[in-house]
């Protein structure tokens, strides 16, 4: 690992100033188990180090029913899967937290970082994509919120700009009775990113899906979820859902998966999550 | 620029110059001449050089150093009082829970983590807990043997 300066500033405005100053030379470390693997193998180099792990006020997870929960950037995914009021909120966000890498890596890896990080597979993705997850981002400027289908932008990209942090992730009530289902499809079970990431909400007769892994960002399927509003989900809707969602994603190659294997299993982790969340059986 | 830090380690509490650069895993070997963690993948796969930060397992080798000020840390050699071994240590004894050993100290650590949060834990919570614990060796049963041993439910019958 190359050298650097490692800086631990005690507040947001002093890691603003500090990013602000080093520009492209800086580099801000969270739970650091992307970053520091980064680093060995010099991919990247930075010449300072920002660890935002001492600002007290980005730890903290709150929840009321006016605003919906808040986790701040600093939170592990463990403190997530373990938080009393997001198991019984949305725990759909703890089985999404509870499939990110090993049980070690969930004591360090944050959700604000797994975002911030913008892999296409981030698993926490699809479902804050299907809660309508909003990211409080603080910079030199200000502070403004963008909703999560606006904060990826390319692989491994996200719109923050030059100084600006994401302090937390806000995702607001849902004030009618809901189910959420998220489903990953791995090489294995354990530690592994996924080949197909879905999530599902059901509010009613609306159902929101977002998939992940299956394109440059992860994906919203809003026209697969304009298909199926108000209807009554019957065998030849959902197979239909399942080719519609494929139209809305390119998927393609890797080490994971070939792109038509992953085809397939979009079609059938589609149909397996819209048939969960309706309380229905895996047919 | 080198950083003093202050942290306890084995119950002891140490305070070391380090740089930036240095990881947990090469402080503790390399410094601390505390070389039970061990490096096998250096990138978070593999469980080798779990520790125990403030009691909860991580991956030593995706830590830097510097982050450890403040910490309480416990590897594999602080695992025992120095006469007797940890009741996992004794379990994967008579359980012959390891061949090469290269990833026992990181195994049973996180199994040390495990029983400390969860004293009934099922076949499924060891499988999860272990599961960022990669054995070439052993095939796993005799692992999860030894931790429902350890646990009281008479792994391996």
């Amino acid at each position: 690992m190359k050298e650097f300066e490692y800086l631990k500033p005690d507040s947001i405005k002093k890691t603003i100033s500090i990013l602000s100053q080093y520009g492209e030379r800086v580099q801000l470390l969270n739970g650091g188990t992307d970053l520091i693997v980064e680093m060995r193998d010099k991919i990247i180099q930075p010449e300072y180090l920002v660890d935002i792990k001492a600002i007290p006020q980005l730890n903290r997870i709150t929840y009321n029913k006016q605003d919906g929960l808040n986790i701040g950037a600093t939170v592990t995914l463990n403190e997530i899967s373990n938080s009393k009021v997001v198991q019984t909120h949305y725990p759909i966000l703890v089985k999404a937290c509870k499939t990110v890498g090993s049980y070690q890596v969930r004591n360090r890896a944050t959700l604000v970082g797994n975002i911030c990080n913008a892999s296409p597979a981030a698993d926490t993705a699809p479902p804050l994509l299907v809660l309508e997850a909003k990211v409080n981002i603080t910079g030199p400027t200000g502070e403004k919120i963008v909703p999560i289908n606006q904060f990826f932008t390319g692989v491994k990209k996200n719109i923050l700009k030059k100084g600006e942090i994401v302090t937390s992730i806000t995702i607001p009530p849902i004030k009618e009775k809901w189910v959420g289902v998220y489903l990953k499809q791995g090489r294995k079970k354990e530690v592994d990113l996924a080949t197909v990431g879905v999530a599902v909400v059901c509010i009613r007769d609306e159902v929101r899906i977002a998939l992940g892994a299956v394109a440059p960002v992860p994906v919203r399927a809003f026209k697969t979820e304009e298909l199926l509003k108000g209807k009554t989900i019957d065998e030849s809707l959902l197979e239909k859902a399942g080719r519609s969602a494929l139209t809305e994603v390119s998927p393609i190659s890797d080490i994971r998966s070939s792109q038509e294997y992953r085809e397939e299993i979009i079609k059938v982790l589609v149909r397996r999550a819209i048939l969960q969340a309706k309380g229905g059986h895996i047919l | 620029m080198k950083h003093k830090i202050r942290f306890t380690i084995n119950r002891e509490v140490k305070e070391i110059e380090v740089e930036p650069n240095k990881t947990l895993l090469k402080m503790l070997r390399e410094d601390l001449d505390l070389i039970g963690a061990k490096e096998g993948c250096g990138a978070g796969e593999c469980g080798a050089c779990t520790v125990l930060v403030d009691n909860k397992p991580v991956n030593s080798c995706l830590m830097l150093a510097v982050e450890a000020d403040g910490k309480k840390i416990i590897t594999i050699e602080g695992l025992s009082d120095g006469i007797n071994l940890d009741l996992l240590q004794k379990s994967f004894i008579k359980h012959n829970a390891l061949q090469c050993g290269y990833c026992t100290p990181g195994m049973i650590i996180s199994a040390r983590a495990l029983l400390d949060r969860n004293n009934n834990p099922s076949e499924e919570d060891i499988k999860e807990a272990l599961a960022g614990n990669l054995c070439r060796c052993t095939g796993y049963q005799r692992v999860i043997d030894a931790v429902l041993d350890a646990a009281g439910k008479g792994g391996g019958k």
